[in-house]
C-alpha cells in the first residue's frame, strides 16, 4: 500500500496552470501533459508528501489533487 | 563531458534502461534554458533521477532547481560531501565527485584549475553543493581558503540548520536555543553569519534566500555560475528545511519555507560592481537571443 497524489485531470485541464509541477520536490514525478493540458503523477515515484495538494488547494483554491492509497497488488 | 558522450549507438539503444533513453530524447542536454529550464519543469526529462531522500524534503526540491537551472549541464561537474544532499546530487546525470568530509571546496579549486589548463577553449562549470555541516563546520577552513584564494567556482550551501543525516546534532548554522534530538537543552551559541563571512572572504556574488519563488532561485543560481566563470568565487546560502529533525508535517514544508522567506532567510543579494556589469551584459544578450 502506498500513499500517492492523484490528479483529477478533468478539473485540472480547466486551469492549465502547471503550478504544482513547479513545487514537487521529486524530479520526474509530477509531470505535465501538454496534449491534454493536465498534470499527472508517476505513482511509482511519488513519495506522498502532499506539497502539491497544499499548492493546489490551499494556495490556489483549485482542489484538483487529492491523496489516495494505492495497492501494488492490482 | 560532451553531448556525443551521452548519445548511444542506434543499435545499442534498445538495450539501455528506459530512463537513459528518455534522458537522451527528452533531456535538457544541448537545449536552451527557455526550452528546458525551471519554467518548463514537468514537461521534459529532468537530470535528477530517483533518490532516497525523505518524503517532502525541501533540500531535494532545491537540488532539483539547481539542476534545472544549469546553463550548460553537459559541461558541468558537481562536487559534494557527506550529508543528505549528496544522496540526490549523486543521482543526477551530471558528473559528481565525492569530497571526503568537507574538502569539497579544496577539490573544486584543483579541478577548476585543471579544467582551465586542459580545456582552454571550453567553459567548464564547477559547482560545490554541500550542507551546512560540510560547508561551515567540517569544511570551514577549506571553504574559506578557496574563497581567500579567489578560486573561480560556485559554492552552494544547503542550510537545514541541523545534522539531518546523522540524527539531529546541532550545527554551526543552527539558531541559538534550537532544541534538537542531540542538543536537548537547546543550542548555546549564535548562528554563524555565513553571508558576511563570504563577502569578507572575497566572494563576488553572494545570495541568501529561501527557495519559494522558482524563477528568483533559478536567476540567483545562474548569476552565481556566470560570475564564477569570469570573476571569482560566488556563494549561495539557501534554506532547505529538514522536515524530520524540525518535525514539520510534509504538507506544511512549503509554508515553512515561505515563513522563512519573510524571516531570517529574507532575500539578500550582494554583488561587486564588476559582477553587476557582467550581469547587465549577459542578461541583455539573452533577451536579444530570445527576441
Amino acid at each position: 500500500m502506498y500513499y500517492v497524489a492523484k490528479v483529477d485531470s478533468s478539473k485540472c485541464s480547466e486551469y492549465k496552470c502547471n503550478m504544482c509541477t513547479l513545487y514537487c520536490p521529486e524530479a520526474n514525478t509530477l509531470m505535465y501533459d501538454e496534449e491534454n493540458k493536465t498534470s499527472w503523477v508517476d505513482e511509482d515515484r511519488c513519495k506522498g508528501c502532499a506539497i502539491c495538494v497544499y499548492v493546489c488547494s490551499d494556495l490556489l483554491d483549485r482542489n484538483c489533487i487529492e491523496m489516495a492509497m494505492v495497492s501494488t497488488e492490482d | 563531458m560532451s553531448l556525443n558522450y551521452m548519445v548511444p549507438a542506434s543499435k545499442f539503444k534498445r538495450y539501455l534502461p528506459k530512463d537513459y533513453v528518455e534522458l537522451v530524447n527528452y533531456g535538457p542536454f544541448g537545449k536552451t534554458f527557455a526550452e528546458c529550464g525551471t519554467k518548463n519543469m514537468g514537461k521534459y526529462k529532468e537530470l535528477v533521477e530517483e533518490h532516497p531522500m525523505c518524503s517532502g524534503c525541501w533540500m531535494a526540491y532545491y537540488i532539483k532547481i539547481i539542476f534545472a537551472s544549469l546553463p550548460n549541464p553537459e559541461h558541468t561537474v558537481t562536487i559534494g560531501t557527506a550529508g543528505c544532499g549528496r544522496l540526490a546530487i549523486s543521482q543526477a546525470a551530471v558528473p559528481f565527485i565525492y569530497g571526503n568530509y568537507g574538502d569539497q571546496n579544496a577539490m573544486a579549486s584543483g579541478i577548476t584549475r585543471a579544467f582551465r589548463l586542459r580545456f582552454p577553449d571550453q567553459q567548464k562549470d564547477v559547482i560545490t553543493i554541500a550542507g551546512d555541516g560540510g560547508m561551515m563546520d567540517i569544511g570551514f577552513s577549506m571553504t574559506m581558503h578557496a574563497w581567500f584564494r579567489g578560486e573561480k567556482f560556485t559554492t552552494i550551501m544547503l542550510d537545514n540548520e541541523v545534522y539531518g543525516n546523522t540524527g539531529g546534532q546541532e550545527s554551526g548554522m543552527s539558531v541559538k536555543g534550537a532544541v534538537l534530538k542531540m542538543s536537548p537543552k537547546g543550542k548555546n551559541f549564535n548562528k554563524m553569519p555565513a553571508m558576511q563571512l563570504a563577502i569578507t572572504a572575497g566572494c563576488v556574488y553572494v545570495v541568501k534566500m529561501s527557495p519559494t519563488n522558482i524563477n528568483k532561485a533559478a536567476k540567483a543560481i545562474r548569476r552565481a555560475i556566470f560570475a564564477a566563470r569570469e570573476l571569482g568565487p560566488t556563494f549561495i546560502h539557501a534554506y532547505t528545511s529538514c522536515n524530520i529533525e524540525y518535525s514539520i508535517p510534509t504538507p506544511d514544508v512549503f509554508k515553512d519555507a515561505q515563513e522563512m522567506a519573510k524571516g531570517r532567510f529574507a532575500f539578500e543579494e550582494f554583488m561587486t560592481d564588476e559582477a553587476k556589469e557582467l550581469f547587465t551584459v549577459v542578461e541583455a544578450k539573452k533577451k536579444k537571443e530570445v527576441n
